[in-house]
């Protein structure tokens, strides 16, 4: 690491990073060659080739976002990030095979270890492409494909192509448009019908070159009568130039499926985190995310569910903690475009130093979609007098016999519970941790064992010198 | 800025994504057309006195536009009031436009009824509540039903002042509501009640902001609206809490009540909050009649038709029981019954 990035970071415990390795890192800088230079090095078929250039020049033409926090947006210089970086040569099968400084770094993160206990399949991005896959021999015998994304397409470009895009289009926003034209790594999931995975499937994902920006292309399909747990967690060390990472993640549940997709991002505050995160939940299927947002400068992800098909349900649950200089613009969306569908959302936040968090929700249901249900329900906590939080929900009711309910609240921590925790023989602070724990705790408990516990001692990192 | 020198609002502001500030305008957006004077008499011994236009800047493309388009322009002063003070408003000719600043010191109350049958009518009304002062306000839109109405309210209270503000609108076909109430003094307080009542194709919109700019100031707001035919309501509300505001206390609460397949609500509360030591939070709700409310007035006697008419008036009612002014609470509940009785007969 470098003197100057060291002395910012001090020794931040999640902040490490591997001296750079890469074998190919471009110029910084994005143009049409670039695009097609990215798809040509991956030798990917030219349908992908055409999307991606026609995604580059959506993104060329349009504006940025005229809300949320432009200020921060409009600082992102995109001519100063590189767009694509190979770490390592070729994707490795077996964990001894991955070169000894990326599995270091994987070894700080607890992946071996998480993977000998009971995961049901590890890839691992890092940087631009996965290193790492492995999966387990029961999940493949069920047909189950666990893939990183740039395999996916090589191996089943049928299944990618009739998929890819189809829930988020390039021309969904320009962040959107950004990754489908520079994308690279990601997950590729496929869930044959009536199989249940019943081990969550994870990938981390990091960042660990400076000004590299991440785009990774997660697809999962859940077949018919399916179900799959997915995590996917992000950490990266800290640097003192701005990194940004712009994901697309797209779900695909059919008729009966479920899938539940975790993720807890711990990006270094210097890295923008734009993200796009939308479902599809056919006829009685049901999608949840659960979301974590703990790190990074500006964090803009709404996790999106469009309820297509009758019966189908959504569930999201996110937490989202704003330290210094932070600010997490985080929410959800659900749209109801068919009957019976019904939606839950809980959303909790904590603003300290200056942080400034954001829930941004909408509710949608359609004309048609008759006998909806769903209840929104926001919470939020500042703990000092710099910091922030506002909310901003939609719901928008095209439908009589919706039936939707909304609540939000924005509280400091009460003085009672402090008071009651200290009469017991806590200190203060002490006391604040175990009410902030206990605030996300409907979170932390929908999550992996060793990432509640990872994002416990990550708040407890964080509410270190809260109180005086 | 002056209205020609002002952007069209983009469709992402909250203000302007359902009634974008072209379909509200009377004719084209680029064009201030000649505005007849919106005549406001007073029944009291208040004087009504003639005011000249503010040549202020506006911030705000709605406020610059009825700036431009002139109209009429009134200042009353209230001081204790023994008596309520009712204000009438008339508009009349095409395009029809008023400007109305109300200054109180003391306690007041006071009622607007707005009436007539011009293709669109344009309403700004100010407010200054002095420290320690009183105002009970009911505004009342009787407007015709094919009229397009546009209605901005900017109030500023002072220390200890405090604002209860109720608006009954039943009236005209497209509807635009941009109402700013600034808690300017410690110890300031509002308490808003709104109810729409929308039928046909009745668009309405609303939007409430309530700032609170000092500590220890409350605010209560309350917005319930009943949507029959293929009515659409917009409820759009902006809460927020300055930094250092600590010890203040917010609610708002929005209610749509829907009738009909083709009725459309949306509801937008939000919240800004920049202290900790405060107490904020938002409700809302989007519902049809609850069927076990219908069915008990039903076995009680009522027809399907008589029961739902019951539920509506009582959740509609209910917006202005958070009022505390027994005169205010009870005007606006008398003329919301004269508007569901007429409607009955219809």
């Amino acid at each position: 690491m470098s003197d100057d990035a060291q002395e910012i970071i001090g020794d931040y415990k999640y902040g490490f990073h591997d001296p750079e390795n890469s074998t190919i890192r471009f110029d910084k800088g994005l143009s049409e060659q670039v695009v097609r230079d990215i798809s040509e090095l991956k030798n990917e078929p030219q349908w992908m080739t055409d999307i991606r250039v026609k995604a580059y020049r959506h993104f060329v033409e349009r504006v940025m976002p005229e809300w949320g926090n432009c200020s921060l947006l409009n600082m992102i210089d995109f001519e100063n990030v590189t767009y694509f970086l190979r770490s390592s040569n070729k994707t490795e099968k077996s964990w001894d095979d991955v070169p000894d400084d990326i599995k270091n770094t994987f070894d700080r993160l607890g992946i071996p270890e998480a993977e000998q206990k009971w995961l049901g399949g590890v890839t691992a991005q890092y940087e631009s492409e996965a290193v790492y896959h492995s999966i387990r021999e029961d999940l493949e015998e069920q047909g189950v494909i666990f893939l990183d994304m740039d395999s996916g397409l090589k191996q089943y470009p049928e299944i990618v192509k009739k998929y890819f895009g189809t829930v988020i289009p390039h021309s969904d926003n320009k962040f959107s448009a950004l990754n489908t034209a520079v994308w690279s790594g990601g997950s590729f999931l496929y869930i044959p019908k009536g199989v249940h995975v019943e081990m969550p499937v994870q990938a981390y994902f990091r960042i660990n070159a400076k000004n590299m920006g991440q785009f990774e292309r997660t697809l999962i399909i859940a077949d018919e009568g399916s179900s799959v747990h997915y995590v996917e967690g992000c950490t990266a060390p800290s640097y003192s130039t701005d990194s940004l990472h712009s994901a697309v993640v797209e779900l695909i549940a059919m008729d009966g499926a479920k899938i539940r997709y975790s993720t807890v991002q711990n990006w270094s505050s210097n890295v923008y985190n734009l993200v796009t995160k939308r479902a599809v939940a056919h006829r009685n299927a049901t999608v949840e995310w659960v979301d974590g947002n703990i790190g990074s400068k500006l964090t803009m992800k709404y996790p999106s569910v469009l309820l297509k098909g009758e019966g189908a349900h959504a569930e999201v649950i996110s937490v989202a903690y704003a330290g210094k200089g932070q600010h997490q613009d985080t929410g959800a969306k659900v749209h109801h475009l068919a009957p019976n569908t019904t939606s839950n959302i809980l959303s909790k936040s904590i603003s300290k130093g200056g942080g400034r968090s954001s829930y941004r929700g909408l509710l949608q249901v359609t004309p048609k979609s008759t006998g909806c249900r769903s209840k929104v329900v926001c919470d939020a906590l500042i703990l000092d007098e710099d910091s922030r939080s506002d909310t901003y929900p939609t719901m928008e009711i095209g439908n009589s016999t919706a039936d939707l309910e909304h609540e939000a609240s924005v509280s400091k921590v009460s003085n009672d519970q402090l008071f009651y925790l200290m009469s017991r023989g806590f200190s203060e602070e002490e006391a604040m941790g175990l009410i902030v724990n206990g605030f996300f705790e409907p979170f932390t408990r929908e999550l992996p064992m060793e990432y509640a516990v990872e994002l416990n001692k990550l708040l407890e990192l964080e509410m270190e010198g809260s109180i005086g | 800025m002056m209205y020609h020198q002002m952007p069209i609002p983009s469709r992402s502001e909250h203000l302007w994504r359902y009634t974008p500030w072209p379909r509200i305008h009377p004719s084209k957006p680029d064009t201030v057309p000649k505005a007849d004077e919106v005549i406001f008499s007073i029944n009291g011994p208040q004087e009504l006195t003639a005011e000249p236009h503010s040549q202020k800047p506006q911030g705000d493309i709605a406020r610059a536009f009825l700036q431009a388009a002139g109209g009429s322009s009134s200042r009353i002063r209230l001081n204790d009031e023994m008596e309520a003070v009712h204000i009438n408003a008339r508009a009349s000719g095409h395009v029809s436009v008023g400007h109305l600043h109300l200054e109180v010191k003391g306690s007041a109350v006071v009622f607007l009824h707005i009436s007539g049958e011009p293709e669109w009518v344009g309403l700004h009304i100010t407010g200054t509540i002095h420290p320690n002062s009183h105002l009970a306000f009911g505004f009342i839109n009787e407007l015709d039903s094919n009229t397009k109405f546009l209605r901005c309210e900017d109030w500023g209270l002072e220390r200890d002042s405090s604002l209860e503000h109720a608006s009954l609108s039943v009236g005209g076909f497209r509807c635009k509501s941009d109402l700013r109430t600034s808690l300017n003094g410690t110890g300031s307080s509002i308490r808003q009640s709104i109810t729409v009542n929308a039928d046909g194709s009745r668009h309405d919109d609303e939007h409430v902001e309530i700032h609170h700019h000092h500590g220890h100031t409350q605010s209560d707001l309350v917005m319930n609206s009943a949507c029959g035919g293929s009515s659409h309501f917009i409820g759009t509300g902006l809460l927020t809490i300055a930094e250092g505001a600590n010890k203040s206390n917010a609610s708002q609460v929005f209610r749509n009540l829907l009738l009909s397949p083709n009725a459309r609500a949306e509801a937008i509360p939000e919240l800004e909050v920049l202290a900790d030591d405060v107490s904020a939070a938002h409700g809302a709700a989007s519902a049809p009649v609850d069927n076990n409310q219908l069915h008990y007035l039903m076995s009680r006697g009522l027809d399907p038709q008589e029961a739902e008419s019951v539920i509506v008036n009582g959740f509609l009612y209910d917006a202005f029981s958070n009022l505390t002014n027994k005169e205010l609470l009870e005007e606006m509940r008398t003329r919301l019954t004269v508007h569901l009785e007429c409607e009955l007969k219809r």
